[in-house]
Protein backbone atom coordinates (compact mmCIF):
# COMPACT_ATOMS: atom_id res chain seq x y z
CA UNK A 1 0.00 0.00 0.00
CA UNK A 2 1.70 3.76 -1.48
CA UNK A 3 1.73 6.34 1.53
CA UNK A 4 1.64 9.34 0.85
CA UNK A 5 4.22 12.50 2.03
CA UNK A 6 3.31 14.58 4.92
CA UNK A 7 6.66 15.58 6.64
CA UNK A 8 10.23 16.18 5.53
CA UNK A 9 12.96 14.81 6.68
CA UNK A 10 13.92 18.36 8.26
CA UNK A 11 10.55 18.60 9.68
CA UNK A 12 10.63 15.04 11.44
CA UNK A 13 14.38 15.77 12.83
CA UNK A 14 12.94 18.87 14.15
CA UNK A 15 10.42 16.94 15.42
CA UNK A 16 12.84 14.70 17.24
CA UNK A 17 14.95 16.68 18.16
CA UNK A 18 12.21 18.87 20.35
CA UNK A 19 10.84 15.58 21.19
CA UNK A 20 14.26 14.31 22.81
CA UNK A 21 14.94 17.83 24.38
CA UNK A 22 11.25 18.46 25.70
CA UNK A 23 11.83 14.63 27.93
CA UNK A 24 15.12 15.91 29.33
CA UNK A 25 14.06 18.92 29.83
CA UNK A 26 10.69 17.52 31.66
CA UNK A 27 12.32 15.20 33.56
CA UNK A 28 15.29 17.37 34.87
CA UNK A 29 12.55 20.26 35.78
CA UNK A 30 10.63 17.40 37.69
CA UNK A 31 13.16 16.70 39.64
CA UNK A 32 14.20 20.45 41.01
CA UNK A 33 10.86 21.14 40.90
CA UNK A 34 10.13 17.95 43.30
CA UNK A 35 13.23 17.81 45.49
CA UNK A 36 11.42 18.15 48.81
CA UNK A 37 9.86 14.58 48.10
CA UNK A 38 11.39 10.80 48.07
CA UNK A 39 10.68 10.52 44.41
CA UNK A 40 12.18 14.24 43.50
CA UNK A 41 15.24 13.42 45.46
CA UNK A 42 15.69 9.62 43.37
CA UNK A 43 15.08 11.86 40.56
CA UNK A 44 17.68 14.32 41.53
CA UNK A 45 19.70 11.38 42.12
CA UNK A 46 19.44 9.49 38.74
CA UNK A 47 20.93 12.81 37.24
CA UNK A 48 23.90 12.63 39.36
CA UNK A 49 23.08 15.56 41.85
CA UNK A 50 21.00 18.73 42.41
CA UNK A 51 23.95 20.72 40.63
CA UNK A 52 23.96 18.56 37.74
CA UNK A 53 20.11 18.74 37.37
CA UNK A 54 20.69 22.42 37.14
CA UNK A 55 23.26 22.08 34.65
CA UNK A 56 21.76 19.75 32.16
CA UNK A 57 18.28 21.79 32.24
CA UNK A 58 20.09 25.10 31.58
CA UNK A 59 22.30 23.61 28.13
CA UNK A 60 19.50 21.32 26.95
CA UNK A 61 17.26 24.55 27.44
CA UNK A 62 20.07 26.61 25.35
CA UNK A 63 20.13 23.79 23.00
CA UNK A 64 15.66 24.31 22.55
CA UNK A 65 16.07 28.35 21.97
CA UNK A 66 18.37 27.56 19.30
CA UNK A 67 16.27 24.96 17.84
CA UNK A 68 13.39 27.28 17.77
CA UNK A 69 16.05 30.15 16.40
CA UNK A 70 17.11 27.52 13.67
CA UNK A 71 13.50 26.37 12.82
CA UNK A 72 12.63 29.99 12.59
CA UNK A 73 15.32 30.30 10.29
CA UNK A 74 13.94 27.06 8.35
CA UNK A 75 10.37 28.63 7.95
CA UNK A 76 11.72 32.05 6.73
CA UNK A 77 13.63 30.35 3.75
CA UNK A 78 10.47 28.19 3.11
CA UNK A 79 8.09 30.84 2.76
CA UNK A 80 6.84 31.44 -1.28
CA UNK A 81 7.87 35.46 -0.75
CA UNK A 82 6.75 35.88 -4.13
CA UNK A 83 3.11 35.20 -3.32
CA UNK A 84 3.84 36.91 -0.38
CA UNK A 85 1.53 37.28 2.07
CA UNK A 86 -1.15 35.26 0.66
CA UNK A 87 1.15 32.34 0.61
CA UNK A 88 0.99 31.98 4.63
CA UNK A 89 -2.57 31.83 4.74
CA UNK A 90 -2.91 29.18 2.40
CA UNK A 91 -4.21 25.51 3.06
CA UNK A 92 -0.25 24.20 3.59
CA UNK A 93 0.25 26.98 5.51
CA UNK A 94 0.47 26.48 9.88
CA UNK A 95 -1.09 29.74 10.54
CA UNK A 96 -4.44 29.91 12.00
CA UNK A 97 -7.14 30.97 9.25
CA UNK A 98 -10.73 31.81 9.23
CA UNK A 99 -11.76 28.11 8.22
CA UNK A 100 -9.98 26.74 11.13
CA UNK A 101 -12.56 27.92 13.55
CA UNK A 102 -15.23 27.00 11.40
CA UNK A 103 -14.14 23.11 11.32
CA UNK A 104 -13.48 23.12 14.60
CA UNK A 105 -17.24 24.03 15.17
CA UNK A 106 -18.09 21.12 12.97
CA UNK A 107 -15.67 19.18 14.24
CA UNK A 108 -17.34 19.43 17.79
CA UNK A 109 -20.83 19.15 16.29
CA UNK A 110 -19.69 15.87 14.70
CA UNK A 111 -18.59 14.59 18.03
CA UNK A 112 -22.17 15.42 19.18
CA UNK A 113 -24.03 13.74 16.05
CA UNK A 114 -25.27 17.67 14.88
CA UNK A 115 -23.23 17.94 12.01
CA UNK A 116 -21.47 15.82 9.64
CA UNK A 117 -17.35 15.32 9.77
CA UNK A 118 -15.68 18.40 8.25
CA UNK A 119 -13.44 18.00 5.04
CA UNK A 120 -10.27 18.92 6.83
CA UNK A 121 -6.86 19.48 4.44
CA UNK A 122 -3.64 19.45 5.08
CA UNK A 123 -3.40 20.34 8.76
CA UNK A 124 -6.64 19.80 11.47
CA UNK A 125 -6.92 23.16 13.51
CA UNK A 126 -5.56 20.81 16.59
CA UNK A 127 -2.68 20.38 14.86
CA UNK A 128 -1.64 24.15 14.49
CA UNK A 129 -3.01 24.61 18.16
CA UNK A 130 -0.10 22.09 19.37
CA UNK A 131 2.43 23.48 16.71
CA UNK A 132 1.81 27.08 17.96
CA UNK A 133 1.95 26.58 21.27
CA UNK A 134 5.81 25.08 21.09
CA UNK A 135 6.54 28.40 19.59
CA UNK A 136 5.02 30.50 22.58
CA UNK A 137 6.07 27.96 25.19
CA UNK A 138 9.46 27.57 24.47
CA UNK A 139 9.93 31.44 23.84
CA UNK A 140 8.36 31.76 27.66
CA UNK A 141 10.12 29.32 29.41
CA UNK A 142 13.33 30.33 27.58
CA UNK A 143 13.34 33.74 28.37
CA UNK A 144 12.32 33.05 32.06
CA UNK A 145 14.94 30.14 32.22
CA UNK A 146 17.61 32.45 30.87
CA UNK A 147 16.58 35.20 33.67
CA UNK A 148 16.02 32.90 36.39
CA UNK A 149 19.86 31.05 35.79
CA UNK A 150 21.15 34.72 35.83
CA UNK A 151 19.17 36.47 38.61
CA UNK A 152 22.16 38.49 39.85
CA UNK A 153 23.47 40.01 36.00
CA UNK A 154 19.78 40.48 35.41
CA UNK A 155 18.65 41.68 38.56
CA UNK A 156 20.75 44.91 37.09
CA UNK A 157 17.74 45.48 34.24
CA UNK A 158 15.06 45.04 36.63
CA UNK A 159 13.83 44.60 40.66
CA UNK A 160 14.78 41.26 42.19
CA UNK A 161 11.09 40.75 43.20
CA UNK A 162 10.50 39.53 39.65
CA UNK A 163 12.11 36.97 39.58
CA UNK A 164 9.54 35.72 42.26
CA UNK A 165 6.69 35.97 39.48
CA UNK A 166 9.10 35.05 37.00
CA UNK A 167 9.54 31.58 38.65
CA UNK A 168 6.40 30.63 38.76
CA UNK A 169 5.57 31.83 35.37
CA UNK A 170 7.96 29.45 34.52
CA UNK A 171 6.91 26.76 36.37
CA UNK A 172 3.16 26.62 35.46
CA UNK A 173 3.66 27.04 32.11
CA UNK A 174 6.28 24.07 32.28
CA UNK A 175 3.30 21.79 33.76
CA UNK A 176 1.16 23.11 31.47
CA UNK A 177 2.98 22.20 28.76
CA UNK A 178 4.49 18.75 30.22
CA UNK A 179 0.48 17.74 31.16
CA UNK A 180 -0.65 18.98 27.88
CA UNK A 181 1.72 17.10 25.69
CA UNK A 182 1.35 13.98 28.17
CA UNK A 183 -2.76 13.59 27.72
CA UNK A 184 -4.29 15.41 25.38
CA UNK A 185 -0.99 15.46 22.12
CA UNK A 186 -0.61 11.86 22.89
CA UNK A 187 -4.74 10.89 23.18
CA UNK A 188 -4.83 12.73 19.97
CA UNK A 189 -2.16 11.29 18.19
CA UNK A 190 -2.14 7.48 19.30
CA UNK A 191 -4.61 6.84 21.43
CA UNK A 192 -7.79 7.19 18.65
CA UNK A 193 -8.83 4.16 17.59
CA UNK A 194 -7.61 5.83 14.21
CA UNK A 195 -4.30 6.11 14.85
CA UNK A 196 -4.11 2.98 17.95
CA UNK A 197 -1.23 1.77 18.94
CA UNK A 198 1.15 4.93 17.13
CA UNK A 199 0.21 7.16 14.39
CA UNK A 200 3.94 6.56 13.10
CA UNK A 201 3.51 9.67 10.84
CA UNK A 202 5.79 11.83 12.27
CA UNK A 203 8.76 9.60 12.12
CA UNK A 204 7.94 7.82 8.77
CA UNK A 205 7.37 10.79 6.93
CA UNK A 206 4.09 9.54 5.17
CA UNK A 207 0.72 8.39 6.02
CA UNK A 208 -1.06 5.81 4.34
CA UNK A 209 -3.22 6.88 1.51
CA UNK A 210 -6.26 5.65 2.60
CA UNK A 211 -6.03 6.48 5.84
CA UNK A 212 -5.44 10.50 4.13
CA UNK A 213 -8.66 10.30 2.30
CA UNK A 214 -10.38 9.32 5.01
CA UNK A 215 -9.01 12.27 7.30
CA UNK A 216 -7.95 14.78 5.20
CA UNK A 217 -10.40 14.59 2.04
CA UNK A 218 -10.04 18.10 1.21
CA UNK A 219 -5.74 17.77 1.04
CA UNK A 220 -5.85 14.82 -1.40
CA UNK A 221 -8.74 16.24 -3.55
CA UNK A 222 -6.52 19.06 -3.65
CA UNK A 223 -3.27 17.48 -4.38
CA UNK A 224 -5.11 15.43 -7.32
CA UNK A 225 -6.40 18.41 -8.85
CA UNK A 226 -3.11 20.07 -9.34
CA UNK A 227 -1.84 17.18 -10.56
CA UNK A 228 1.38 16.81 -8.32
CA UNK A 229 -0.68 13.75 -6.73
CA UNK A 230 1.70 11.24 -8.01
CA UNK A 231 5.46 13.26 -6.64
CA UNK A 232 3.86 13.00 -3.42
CA UNK A 233 3.69 9.23 -3.34
CA UNK A 234 6.13 7.22 -1.73
CA UNK A 235 6.94 3.51 -0.68
CA UNK A 236 5.76 2.11 2.72
CA UNK A 237 8.84 2.04 5.58
CA UNK A 238 10.02 -0.86 5.83
CA UNK A 239 8.94 -3.56 8.80
CA UNK A 240 12.26 -3.42 10.81
CA UNK A 241 12.67 0.27 10.56
CA UNK A 242 8.73 0.72 11.77
CA UNK A 243 9.69 -1.94 14.89
CA UNK A 244 12.13 0.51 15.68
CA UNK A 245 10.21 3.52 15.55
CA UNK A 246 7.89 1.55 17.43
CA UNK A 247 10.02 0.72 20.48
CA UNK A 248 11.59 4.40 20.33
CA UNK A 249 8.50 6.00 20.27
CA UNK A 250 6.22 3.80 22.99
CA UNK A 251 9.71 4.41 25.20
CA UNK A 252 9.11 8.20 25.17
CA UNK A 253 5.47 7.77 25.47
CA UNK A 254 6.21 5.45 28.63
CA UNK A 255 8.50 8.30 30.02
CA UNK A 256 6.13 10.70 29.78
CA UNK A 257 3.60 8.91 31.22
CA UNK A 258 5.19 8.06 34.32
CA UNK A 259 6.91 11.93 34.71
CA UNK A 260 2.78 12.50 34.87
CA UNK A 261 2.10 9.50 36.86
CA UNK A 262 4.71 10.07 39.64
CA UNK A 263 4.06 13.78 39.73
CA UNK A 264 0.32 13.37 40.40
CA UNK A 265 1.43 10.47 42.98
CA UNK A 266 3.95 13.33 44.68
CA UNK A 267 1.97 16.19 44.58
CA UNK A 268 0.77 15.97 48.10
CA UNK A 269 4.31 15.75 49.58
CA UNK A 270 5.38 18.97 47.27
CA UNK A 271 2.23 21.17 48.73
CA UNK A 272 3.43 19.95 52.05
CA UNK B 1 90.93 56.59 80.71
CA UNK B 2 90.21 57.04 83.99
CA UNK B 3 87.58 55.31 85.88
CA UNK B 4 85.70 56.23 88.57
CA UNK B 5 85.10 53.50 91.73
CA UNK B 6 81.03 54.11 92.44
CA UNK B 7 79.87 54.82 89.15
CA UNK B 8 81.07 52.79 86.02
CA UNK B 9 82.02 55.83 83.54
CA UNK B 10 84.50 55.20 81.03
CA UNK B 11 85.80 58.70 79.46
CA UNK B 12 87.49 58.69 76.36
CA UNK B 13 90.51 60.86 75.06
CA UNK B 14 88.49 62.94 73.05
CA UNK B 15 85.94 63.57 75.61
CA UNK B 16 82.94 61.35 74.75
CA UNK B 17 81.52 58.75 76.66
CA UNK B 18 82.21 55.32 75.86
CA UNK B 19 80.06 52.88 77.90
CA UNK B 20 77.18 53.99 80.18
CA UNK B 21 75.54 52.16 82.95
CA UNK B 22 74.52 54.81 85.12
CA UNK B 23 71.38 56.99 84.60
CA UNK B 24 73.45 59.97 84.97
CA UNK B 25 74.93 60.96 82.13
CA UNK B 26 75.57 64.55 82.62
CA UNK B 27 79.29 64.13 81.78
CA UNK B 28 78.61 62.73 78.28
CA UNK B 29 75.77 65.49 76.81
CA UNK B 30 75.33 68.76 77.41
CA UNK B 31 71.07 68.52 76.81
CA UNK B 32 69.99 65.07 78.06
CA UNK B 33 66.70 66.12 76.58
CA UNK B 34 67.16 66.04 73.42
CA UNK B 35 67.93 62.17 73.51
CA UNK B 36 64.25 61.42 74.83
CA UNK B 37 62.66 64.36 72.49
CA UNK B 38 64.47 62.27 69.89
CA UNK B 39 63.19 58.82 71.20
CA UNK B 40 59.41 59.44 72.58
CA UNK B 41 58.39 59.39 68.98
CA UNK B 42 60.71 56.97 67.30
CA UNK B 43 59.11 54.86 69.82
CA UNK B 44 55.81 55.93 69.50
CA UNK B 45 56.39 55.00 65.96
CA UNK B 46 56.98 52.03 66.47
CA UNK B 47 54.54 50.87 68.74
CA UNK B 48 51.92 51.92 66.11
CA UNK B 49 53.64 50.06 63.51
CA UNK B 50 53.76 47.17 65.98
CA UNK B 51 50.43 46.93 66.92
CA UNK B 52 48.15 49.02 64.81
CA UNK B 53 49.53 48.88 61.46
CA UNK B 54 50.90 45.87 60.92
CA UNK B 55 47.94 44.16 62.68
CA UNK B 56 45.67 46.12 60.19
CA UNK B 57 47.81 45.12 57.12
CA UNK B 58 47.69 41.47 57.81
CA UNK B 59 44.37 41.47 59.28
CA UNK B 60 41.77 42.89 57.58
CA UNK B 61 38.55 44.28 59.85
CA UNK B 62 36.02 41.29 60.58
CA UNK B 63 33.07 41.69 58.26
CA UNK B 64 30.73 43.09 60.21
CA UNK B 65 33.02 45.77 61.30
CA UNK B 66 33.78 47.36 57.68
CA UNK B 67 31.08 49.63 57.57
CA UNK B 68 31.86 51.61 60.72
CA UNK B 69 35.92 50.84 60.08
CA UNK B 70 36.06 53.02 57.14
CA UNK B 71 33.17 55.46 55.69
CA UNK B 72 34.79 56.31 52.05
CA UNK B 73 34.89 52.30 51.85
CA UNK B 74 31.76 51.47 52.60
CA UNK B 75 30.05 54.10 50.03
CA UNK B 76 32.76 53.24 47.46
CA UNK B 77 33.11 49.35 47.43
CA UNK B 78 29.57 48.69 49.61
CA UNK B 79 26.57 50.95 49.34
CA UNK B 80 27.88 52.89 45.56
CA UNK B 81 26.62 49.85 44.35
CA UNK B 82 23.09 49.99 45.08
CA UNK B 83 22.80 53.32 42.76
CA UNK B 84 19.78 54.65 45.21
CA UNK B 85 21.48 54.88 48.04
CA UNK B 86 21.63 58.52 48.83
CA UNK B 87 17.45 58.37 48.86
CA UNK B 88 17.66 56.24 51.33
CA UNK B 89 20.66 57.04 53.90
CA UNK B 90 19.93 59.07 56.39
CA UNK B 91 21.92 59.64 59.97
CA UNK B 92 20.10 57.95 63.48
CA UNK B 93 17.68 60.71 65.05
CA UNK B 94 19.29 61.77 68.27
CA UNK B 95 16.50 60.31 69.92
CA UNK B 96 14.82 56.99 68.61
CA UNK B 97 11.52 57.28 67.24
CA UNK B 98 10.49 53.79 68.73
CA UNK B 99 12.91 52.65 71.08
CA UNK B 100 13.50 54.98 73.87
CA UNK B 101 16.28 53.52 77.04
CA UNK B 102 15.43 49.92 75.42
CA UNK B 103 12.21 50.19 75.64
CA UNK B 104 9.64 50.27 73.08
CA UNK B 105 7.51 53.50 72.87
CA UNK B 106 3.65 53.87 71.92
CA UNK B 107 3.64 55.64 68.15
CA UNK B 108 1.42 58.95 67.27
CA UNK B 109 -1.02 56.49 65.30
CA UNK B 110 -2.71 53.92 66.90
CA UNK B 111 -2.60 50.43 65.23
CA UNK B 112 -4.06 47.00 66.26
CA UNK B 113 -2.60 45.71 69.40
CA UNK B 114 -0.64 43.27 67.06
CA UNK B 115 0.27 45.97 64.37
CA UNK B 116 1.40 47.77 66.94
CA UNK B 117 3.99 45.15 68.28
CA UNK B 118 5.42 43.95 65.14
CA UNK B 119 5.94 47.58 63.58
CA UNK B 120 7.67 48.30 66.89
CA UNK B 121 10.03 45.60 66.48
CA UNK B 122 10.98 46.12 63.41
CA UNK B 123 13.01 48.99 64.84
CA UNK B 124 14.34 47.31 67.23
CA UNK B 125 17.94 46.28 67.77
CA UNK B 126 17.25 43.07 68.97
CA UNK B 127 13.81 42.14 67.29
CA UNK B 128 13.29 39.46 70.29
CA UNK B 129 13.24 41.52 73.03
CA UNK B 130 11.64 40.62 75.79
CA UNK B 131 9.55 37.21 74.47
CA UNK B 132 9.05 34.87 77.09
CA UNK B 133 11.11 31.88 77.12
CA UNK B 134 12.64 33.00 73.67
CA UNK B 135 16.15 30.75 74.19
CA UNK B 136 13.97 27.75 74.10
CA UNK B 137 11.76 28.30 70.83
CA UNK B 138 13.32 27.58 67.60
CA UNK B 139 12.58 29.95 64.43
CA UNK B 140 9.46 28.06 63.06
CA UNK B 141 8.05 28.33 66.15
CA UNK B 142 6.92 31.58 65.86
CA UNK B 143 7.51 31.86 61.79
CA UNK B 144 6.45 28.88 60.29
CA UNK B 145 5.32 29.61 56.98
CA UNK B 146 8.77 31.30 56.32
CA UNK B 147 10.51 27.88 56.79
CA UNK B 148 9.35 27.12 54.03
CA UNK B 149 11.36 28.73 51.15
CA UNK B 150 13.74 27.93 48.44
CA UNK B 151 17.22 28.62 50.55
CA UNK B 152 16.05 26.23 53.06
CA UNK B 153 14.49 23.70 51.07
CA UNK B 154 17.18 23.33 48.13
CA UNK B 155 20.34 24.42 49.90
CA UNK B 156 19.62 23.44 53.49
CA UNK B 157 20.40 27.18 54.72
CA UNK B 158 19.43 28.24 57.88
CA UNK B 159 17.88 30.94 59.46
CA UNK B 160 21.78 31.49 61.38
CA UNK B 161 22.98 32.12 58.05
CA UNK B 162 21.60 35.15 56.94
CA UNK B 163 19.94 36.50 59.94
CA UNK B 164 22.99 36.24 62.33
CA UNK B 165 23.60 35.80 65.67
CA UNK B 166 21.67 37.09 68.68
CA UNK B 167 20.47 39.54 68.94
CA UNK B 168 18.62 39.80 65.66
CA UNK B 169 18.09 43.12 64.82
CA UNK B 170 14.98 44.65 63.34
CA UNK B 171 14.70 45.04 59.74
CA UNK B 172 14.12 48.19 60.00
CA UNK B 173 17.17 49.25 62.57
CA UNK B 174 19.77 51.31 61.07
CA UNK B 175 22.61 49.46 61.81
CA UNK B 176 20.64 45.77 60.60
CA UNK B 177 22.54 43.81 58.35
CA UNK B 178 19.40 42.76 56.93
CA UNK B 179 18.07 46.74 56.20
CA UNK B 180 16.96 47.20 53.10
CA UNK B 181 19.99 49.47 52.71
CA UNK B 182 22.86 46.65 52.75
CA UNK B 183 21.40 43.47 52.70
CA UNK B 184 22.95 43.08 48.96
CA UNK B 185 26.55 43.03 50.56
CA UNK B 186 26.42 41.79 53.92
CA UNK B 187 24.13 38.73 53.13
CA UNK B 188 23.13 38.18 49.51
CA UNK B 189 26.65 38.66 48.57
CA UNK B 190 28.04 36.05 50.52
CA UNK B 191 26.84 33.57 48.12
CA UNK B 192 25.65 35.41 45.29
CA UNK B 193 28.77 37.55 43.76
CA UNK B 194 27.76 40.54 42.69
CA UNK B 195 24.87 41.07 44.16
CA UNK B 196 23.01 44.18 44.00
CA UNK B 197 20.01 46.02 45.98
CA UNK B 198 17.85 45.25 43.47
CA UNK B 199 18.82 41.35 43.53
CA UNK B 200 18.08 42.13 47.49
CA UNK B 201 14.33 42.75 47.00
CA UNK B 202 14.11 38.95 45.95
CA UNK B 203 11.65 38.06 48.27
CA UNK B 204 13.05 34.81 49.92
CA UNK B 205 10.08 34.29 52.46
CA UNK B 206 7.27 34.98 49.22
CA UNK B 207 3.94 34.49 50.07
CA UNK B 208 1.54 31.94 48.88
CA UNK B 209 0.89 33.13 45.48
CA UNK B 210 -2.59 31.52 45.69
CA UNK B 211 -3.87 33.22 48.42
CA UNK B 212 -6.16 36.06 49.03
CA UNK B 213 -3.78 37.74 51.24
CA UNK B 214 -1.31 38.08 48.29
CA UNK B 215 -3.65 40.08 46.05
CA UNK B 216 -2.41 42.70 49.08
CA UNK B 217 1.40 41.81 49.74
CA UNK B 218 2.17 40.95 46.63
CA UNK B 219 -0.28 41.92 44.02
CA UNK B 220 1.82 40.86 40.65
CA UNK B 221 2.69 37.62 41.92
CA UNK B 222 -0.85 37.12 43.13
CA UNK B 223 -2.43 38.04 39.22
CA UNK B 224 0.57 36.46 37.60
CA UNK B 225 -0.23 33.36 39.16
CA UNK B 226 -4.07 33.32 38.35
CA UNK B 227 -3.45 34.27 35.26
CA UNK B 228 -1.55 31.47 34.58
CA UNK B 229 -3.78 29.10 36.55
CA UNK B 230 -6.59 30.54 33.72
CA UNK B 231 -4.72 29.76 30.88
CA UNK B 232 -3.81 26.06 31.71
CA UNK B 233 -7.43 25.43 33.00
CA UNK B 234 -8.93 27.26 29.94
CA UNK B 235 -6.51 24.97 27.79
CA UNK B 236 -7.48 21.82 29.84
CA UNK B 237 -11.07 22.39 29.92
CA UNK B 238 -11.38 23.04 26.19
CA UNK B 239 -8.99 20.09 24.93
CA UNK B 240 -9.39 17.60 27.50
CA UNK B 241 -13.17 16.64 26.93
CA UNK B 242 -12.68 16.90 23.13
CA UNK B 243 -10.19 14.62 23.24
CA UNK B 244 -12.17 12.24 25.30
CA UNK B 245 -15.23 12.70 23.18
CA UNK B 246 -13.25 12.64 19.77
CA UNK B 247 -12.15 9.15 21.33
CA UNK B 248 -15.11 8.06 21.85
CA UNK B 249 -16.63 8.78 19.36
CA UNK B 250 -14.73 7.25 16.53
CA UNK B 251 -15.65 4.20 18.25
CA UNK B 252 -18.69 4.76 16.63
CA UNK B 253 -19.90 4.32 13.26
CA UNK B 254 -20.48 7.72 11.21
CA UNK B 255 -24.22 6.50 10.99
CA UNK B 256 -24.54 6.02 14.72
CA UNK B 257 -26.79 9.40 15.63
CA UNK B 258 -28.69 9.60 12.50
CA UNK B 259 -29.73 5.28 13.19
CA UNK B 260 -30.42 6.55 16.55
CA UNK B 261 -32.55 9.20 15.62
CA UNK B 262 -34.59 7.02 13.32
CA UNK B 263 -34.62 4.48 15.68
CA UNK B 264 -36.77 6.73 18.12
CA UNK B 265 -38.44 8.80 15.58
CA UNK B 266 -39.74 4.95 14.59
CA UNK B 267 -40.97 4.57 17.63
CA UNK B 268 -43.16 7.77 17.59
CA UNK B 269 -46.98 7.49 16.90
CA UNK B 270 -48.59 8.22 13.46
CA UNK B 271 -49.95 11.67 15.77
CA UNK B 272 -46.76 13.17 16.05
CA UNK B 273 -47.00 11.79 20.06
CA UNK B 274 -44.58 10.15 22.01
Amino acid sequence: MAGIKRFTPAQRIFHLLLMLSFLIQASTGMARLYFETNWGRFWVSFFGGYNQVLTIHWWVGLFMLALLVVHVLYVLIHVDWRRFPKSIYGPDSLLPRREDLGQALQHAGWILGLRKLPRFDRWGYWEKFDYLAVFWGITLLGITGVILYNPVFFSNYMPGWVLNVLLWVHRLEAVLAIVHVATIHFFIGHLRRHNFPMDLVMFEGSVELEKARHERPAWVERLEQNGNFHHTLVDNTSPALRVIYYVFGFSVIACFIYLLVSALANVGGLLG
Amino acid sequence: MAKSSLRKKWHLRDGTCGAVFSSIQDHCYKNPAWLLSAMAPMIGLCLLIIFFIVPAWFQKPAWAQKEVTSRPYRYSERELASRSYERHEVKPRTYPVFVRGGIPQREAVTLSPIAEKVRRRKYLADSHWGLKFYERLACAKCHPRHARNLHYIRAKITCRQCHGPEPIAGLSHYYSKMSHRRRHAFVCAKCHEGANRSFASYVNHEPNPAALSTRQSFPLLFYVFWMMVAIAVGTFAAFLPHAFMWGLREFLPDNFWSRLKNRFAGRRKPDGRD
